[in-house]
């Protein structure tokens, strides 16, 4: 069976989806939420690469560079306002992230 | 250039006076005020010096579709003429009032008032649109408020500031309304293009319940519905004695000599519209003859002298408009403009005789105080003469003018206007020889200690009080010619649309016995004056006696106040109680309660979602984004 | 140097931003005061330099410079210069006046400027990651308060699946239309619309939506303007609602100007939404960061009536408000701002009691602000609200526009009861003397907002031609 476009969007699709539901479904640990960003940007990387090879297009692939800079600025100052929030409040358990509501 | 430096120094002396005053102090602010009023009024009279020059535009104010006003300053010679008077007079009154307020603790704000009140007058007089001349028309009204109410802990003050706006929003509802329709049917409200299309709508009409009216009619009997709520006509007239409340250099400034005239003004203004609407124009005269023998019926049995002084403001009102009404415009500005002098200088003489008696404005309890105040006496004797009618003072040349007109159109509403006119002139040369004979003359009816204390006021009064003096004495007969005289056509030049019918060519054309009427009905009024109040002082009260239903009627000024309180104010009162019992109680407070109900419940239950759980933000997002993608695949 | 003169506002402040962080890190102590006043400086600098650049297309066609941003752009600097001079005393007094919060400014800035000009999905992505980043660590600010860092965590990680999901839209409009230019999407999509496009095309949406905090994707924006920093708040409040609104504008009218038919219906809903939730959730707040977080949802529903409308007179009344609303909001923070009483900062409305008996002046531009923001004439705010409603009638909306009033009235009861407590309650102790730089921004707030009325004619044509320049 060949490997076509529609396949890489169906894994872009699903990893999509699995870090949607890892943000909201996961109840332990933030860092898991991190990850699940990750794995969103991780589809639509996928999607820019398949798409850039179907299309013969380089701009795909240097949106990707793009992308995955960007992502890597964004989990380091994730990470870095994780760490000043465990200094501050000692857990970094999702459902302990609600001192303001209403 | 100094038109617009006359409109805005005002501006700048009132926030200096009244937003710098923290920091600056009191002398600095009320001098600051003071500096910005000369400047104004010397640029004022450059202005006019300088002669007619094209509109300045400032800046444009609002453009939504073909409705565009802009600032833009009028500099025609009607404009001007009032930019040099407001101003001249403002800076008068202003000079005047640091003598009158120097023991009045909030006196910057007095100042800062009085200044913001000029800056309004004059961007009013200065329009070259319906919407601008509406901003300073609403400018003025609100500082009139303000000033009436300037002692604000006395009720009586509380109550006249409130009467006087109420009653002139229902004059400014006309006016706005006059002003809607103008631009409904010009397409337009700049003065410009208003007038060149007059010709183009005269034949219109204009449906209303089911009626056809001439739609220029219409316009213009709204607008001098406006403009008798702001010069206090009859039936819109009971705001203006109540405003003698305020301090008295705010009657003479406000509620005599300028904003009052703005009705004037503005009917003079909108000559070519008001030419152009016959019926509008015998309204006008109606209204203003009846006016100035109301007030001045009214005026002779007050006791009040600033009372009676008001009603001497609201008569002479009625004369301008009469002027206007048979479209001799350039004499209703003349008078207007002789009665700013002569007015003022009435009310500052009167402020000068209250200030020297201690505060006391009943003038049974005067007398005798030409001794005492000489200055004062001789100013306000040239006032009197002026409001008189006698020659050589200002008012016996306008006055004369007016009734002149009115006898010239020949219409019956013109005659009808005229035999009131001349009536009228008896009436207040004796109210005038009342008040001053009274005041000045016969015994002291004070008590002691108040005698002791009546002192001449101070040079700082006196010499606004010289200037209105003169004023008083020559500007009837040095701007004859130029007002009214052969040059008229030439010095108002388009900025009066004078029609070919009007009585203006034929001035000097009266018969003889009407040029001489109001002279004699004057000189009549001050031999009756001088008849029953020095030869035979018993005579008023016997009179009272004999006609005590007439008598009552007039010091109650013939019951209007009681009138519009059964026909309008108890009505209003018992509609407004039964509405909040029935009504407001059950129907409407119910709704909006059970409304405001749900609105909070509504509340609670949106908050309820924010728990600060990122898990449910990041959910309902989702939420949100998938509805959003059904959404969009199911419309497709 | 022609041809550099468009970017030089963006090199001002990216090249003045590392020159600020290097003088940040070698000077001792810690120079706050310098770098606060050095990036507004720059910012001034940007913003006349942007007044001065041409219309023109850069880099082959990533960046786009036109009366439109230059509008957007002048907001943005006003906006940041704002909020520049209203952290320069907070920050102090909080303790959190570190240097490098100007330059984070200064970044975020840039990256607004970047996506406003954006001609480009690539440069859309980099302009709205840079302000993002910027504007997370902002938050954060006081990194020893657990409120900050909580606001800070929230706003990082909502922000960070909102821009995820931004891109994966991007990516499907990339795959199924084989460009990310504006222009070559615009003339694209006029075509043949395929489902993948669309379907990008709400996941941009949705992005976007969750910048302007538009309902339902504003669950962040009361906690955050809560927990951050009231200096930081008074910056949310402002500049990246202002530009997120122009990247709306100028993405949906532009590539997506063909999709109107599609994307109409999702801006009402959003809109609606927003205008409801605004005046429904803020009624019972007691925190007034909080009040001014579901106020400001409102407000950004308001606004998104007049891209609703599709027309160049919405796309006007959009920029009319959010000029408007700028204005006012900083205004309405920088008397937030100076609420502080023995030297603590307080937020609960109450405290705002009696305060008309003992600060006349700034009770009365508070209440201003408040009756600018319900929209009552003839202040500046009514303006605003005019424009819209007109615009979205003109275009047939009249459900939104009935919606809009009914909001609008519902809406007027919380801004009232700001005036009530500061005029009518008991009062509270006194609060402290308010620092110059607090009093003058609330100073022009609210004289731009008093007399807005008697010179409206420069905003709302230059509002005109930028929406002129955008539809082309």
């Amino acid at each position: 069976m060949p490997v076509s476009l529609s396949h890489f969007l169906v894994v872009a699709g699903l990893l999509l989806v699995i870090g949607v539901f890892g943000i909201f479904m996961n109840r332990k640990n933030i860092i898991v939420i991190m990850m699940s960003i990750e794995l969103v940007l991780l589809a639509a990387n996928l999607n820019f690469v398949a798409f850039s090879g179907a299309l013969h297009d380089m701009v795909g692939q240097v949106f990707t560079m793009f992308v995955l800079t960007v992502a890597a600025a964004e989990s380091a100052i994730g990470l870095a306002i994780l760490v000043i929030y465990f200094r501050n409040r000692g857990s970094i358990e999702v459902e302990d992230v609600t001192m303001m509501r209403g | 250039m100094y038109t617009l430096i006359a409109v805005l120094a005002p501006l700048v002396g009132s926030l200096i006076a009244g937003v710098a005053r923290p920091v600056i102090g009191r002398h600095a602010a009320i001098a600051g005020s003071i500096v910005f009023m000369l400047v104004s009024a010397g640029a004022g009279i450059l202005a006019q010096l300088g002669g007619v020059q094209a509109p300045l535009h400032i800046a444009s104010w609002i453009s939504v579709g073909s409705f565009t006003p802009d600032w833009t300053l009028r500099q025609d010679e009607l404009s001007l003429a009032m930019v040099a008077m407001v101003s001249l007079v403002s800076m008068l009154i202003h000079v005047y009032s640091i003598g009158y307020m120097a023991h009045d603790k909030t006196a910057p704000r007095f100042f800062a008032y009085m200044s913001l009140f000029t800056f309004a007058m004059l961007a009013l007089v200065t329009a070259n649109n319906l919407l601008q001349l509406f901003f300073g028309w609403e400018g003025v009204g609100l500082v009139s408020y303000l000033l009436i109410n300037y002692w604000y802990e006395r009720p009586a003050a509380n109550a006249a500031a409130i009467k006087a706006f109420i009653v002139n929003r229902v004059g400014d509802l006309a006016f706005a309304v006059g002003i809607a329709l103008t631009y409904f049917v010009f397409g337009s409200i700049s003065f410009d293009q208003i007038f060149a299309n007059v010709a183009a709508q005269a034949a219109n009409g204009y449906t209303l319940f089911g009626t056809q009216f001439p739609v220029l009619e219409v316009i213009a009997i709204l607008l001098f519905i406006g403009a008798m709520g702001k010069s206090a006509q009859l039936f819109l007239h009971t705001w203006l004695p109540d405003a003698m409340e305020g301090p008295t250099p705010i009657s003479a400034l406000i509620h005599a000599a300028t904003m009052v005239a703005a009705g004037v003004f503005m009917v003079v203004r909108m000559s070519p519209v008001i030419n152009a609407a016959p019926v509008a124009m015998e309204v006008i005269t109606v209204i203003g003859g009846t006016t100035a023998f109301f007030a001045g019926t009214v005026g002779c049995v007050q006791n009040d002298i600033k009372r009676i002084i008001a009603y001497s403001t609201c008569s002479q009102l009625g004369y301008m408009f009469l002027a206007a009404g048979v479209g001799a415009y350039p004499v209703a500005m003349f008078h207007l403009i002789n009665h700013a002098f002569f007015k003022a200088l009435l009310f500052l003489a009167a402020g000068s005789v209250i200030h020297a008696m201690s505060d006391e404005q009943d003038i049974r309890l005067m007398g005798g105080l030409a001794r005492k105040l000489p200055v004062t006496w001789l100013m306000m004797l040239f006032g009197s003469l002026a409001l008189a009618g006698i020659p050589p003072f200002s008012g016996y040349y306008s006055k004369d003018a007016i009734l002149g007109a009115a006898f010239l159109a020949h219409t019956p509403v013109a005659l009808y206007g005229w035999g009131l006119g001349v009536f009228t002139a008896l009436l207040t040369a004796f109210y005038t020889a009342r008040v001053f004979l009274l005041t000045f003359h016969g015994q002291c009816r004070a008590p002691k200690h108040v005698q002791e204390h009546v002192h001449e006021s101070p040079l700082v009064m006196l010499v606004p009080l010289l200037v209105l003096g003169a004023g008083a004495l020559g500007s009837g007969y040095l701007l004859r010619d130029n007002f009214i005289g052969a040059n008229f056509a030439q010095f108002w030049g388009p900025s009066i649309n004078v029609a070919a019918n009007s009585p203006m060519g034929a001035l000097d054309a009266v018969p003889s016995w009407v040029a001489m009427a109001p002279l004699a009905a004057g000189i009549i009024g001050i031999a009756i004056a001088i008849t029953f109040y020095v030869l035979a002082p018993a005579l008023p009260a016997a009179l009272s006696q004999q006609f005590g239903g007439l008598y009552r009627f007039l010091l109650n000024k013939w019951y209007f106040d009681e009138l519009y309180d059964w026909l309008l104010v108890r009505p209003a009162l018992r509609l407004a109680k039964f509405a909040w019992r029935f009504g407001d109680e059950q129907v409407i407070d119910g709704v909006p309660n059970g409304l405001a109900t749900l609105t909070t419940d509504a509340s609670t239950q949106t908050v309820k979602l924010q728990t600060g759980s990122i898990a449910l933000y990041a959910f309902i997002m989702l939420i949100g984004l998938l509805g959003f993608l059904s959404l969009f695949l199911w419309v497709r | 140097m022609t041809s550099l003169l468009p970017i030089l506002p963006a090199l001002l402040l990216g090249l003045g931003a590392m020159a600020l962080l290097i003088v940040g890190v070698l000077a001792k102590p810690e120079p706050a005061g310098f770098t606060t006043w050095g990036a507004i400086v720059l910012l001034v600098a940007a913003a006349l330099v942007s007044c001065a650049a041409p219309d023109t297309l850069l880099f082959h066609g990533l960046l786009k410079t036109s009366l439109f941003t230059r509008f957007a752009d002048a907001l943005v600097y006003t906006a940041a210069v704002a909020a520049l001079l209203l952290a320069l005393d907070y920050n102090r007094k909080e303790g959190i006046a570190r240097f490098e919060y100007p330059i984070l400014v200064l970044l975020g800035v840039l990256g607004m400027v970047v996506m406003i000009s954006a001609a480009d999905l690539m440069t859309l992505y980099i302009g709205f990651e840079l302000q993002s980043l910027a504007l997370y660590i902002a938050a954060a600010l006081a990194r020893d308060s657990v409120r900050s860092t909580e606001a800070g965590l929230k706003y990082f990680v909502l922000g960070a699946l909102a821009s995820g999901l931004l891109v994966y839209g991007i990516s499907l409009v990339y795959g199924f239309t084989g460009t990310t230019s504006f222009a070559a999407l615009a003339g694209l999509l006029g075509a043949n619309i395929g489902y993948g496009a669309v379907i990008g095309l709400v996941f941009v949406i949705v992005g976007l939506a969750f910048k302007i905090s538009a309902a339902p994707f504003h669950m962040w924006t009361p906690d955050v303007y809560e927990g951050a920093p009231t200096s930081v708040t008074a910056l949310f409040g402002t500049a990246p609602k202002a530009a997120a609104m122009a990247l709306f504008l100028s993405v949906m009218t532009g590539p997506f100007g063909h999709l109107l038919a599609q994307w109409q219906m999702i801006i009402e809903i959003l809109a609606i939404i927003s205008m409801a939730l605004g005046a429904l959730a803020a009624i019972g707040q007691t925190n007034i960061k909080r009040l001014m977080a579901y106020s400001s949802i409102g407000h950004m529903g308001y606004a998104l009536m007049g891209l609703a409308a599709g027309t160049e007179a919405g796309i006007q009344a959009t920029l009319i408000y959010v000029a408007i609303y700028v204005v006012m909001s900083f205004g309405a923070f920088a008397c937030i701002i100076a609420m502080r009483r023995r030297g603590q900062a307080v937020e609960k409305i109450s405290d705002l009691a009696g305060l008309a008996a003992q600060r006349p002046g700034f009770a009365f531009a508070m209440a201003l602000f408040m009756w600018a923001m319900a929209g009552i004439p003839p202040l500046s705010g009514f303006f605003g609200k005019l424009y819209v409603f007109s615009a979205a009638l003109n275009a047939g909306l009249v459900t939104l526009v009935i919606i809009g009033i009914i909001t609008s009235v519902i809406s007027a009861f919380y801004y009232l009861r700001v005036i009530k407590v500061m005029y009518f309650d008991a009062g509270a102790p006194d609060f402290d003397a308010v620092p110059a730089s607090v009093n003058f921004v609330m100073a022009v707030g609210a004289a731009v907002t008093a007399l807005f009325i008697l010179l409206p004619a420069p905003l709302i044509t230059a509002a005109s031609a930028a929406a002129k320049a955008l539809m082309g």
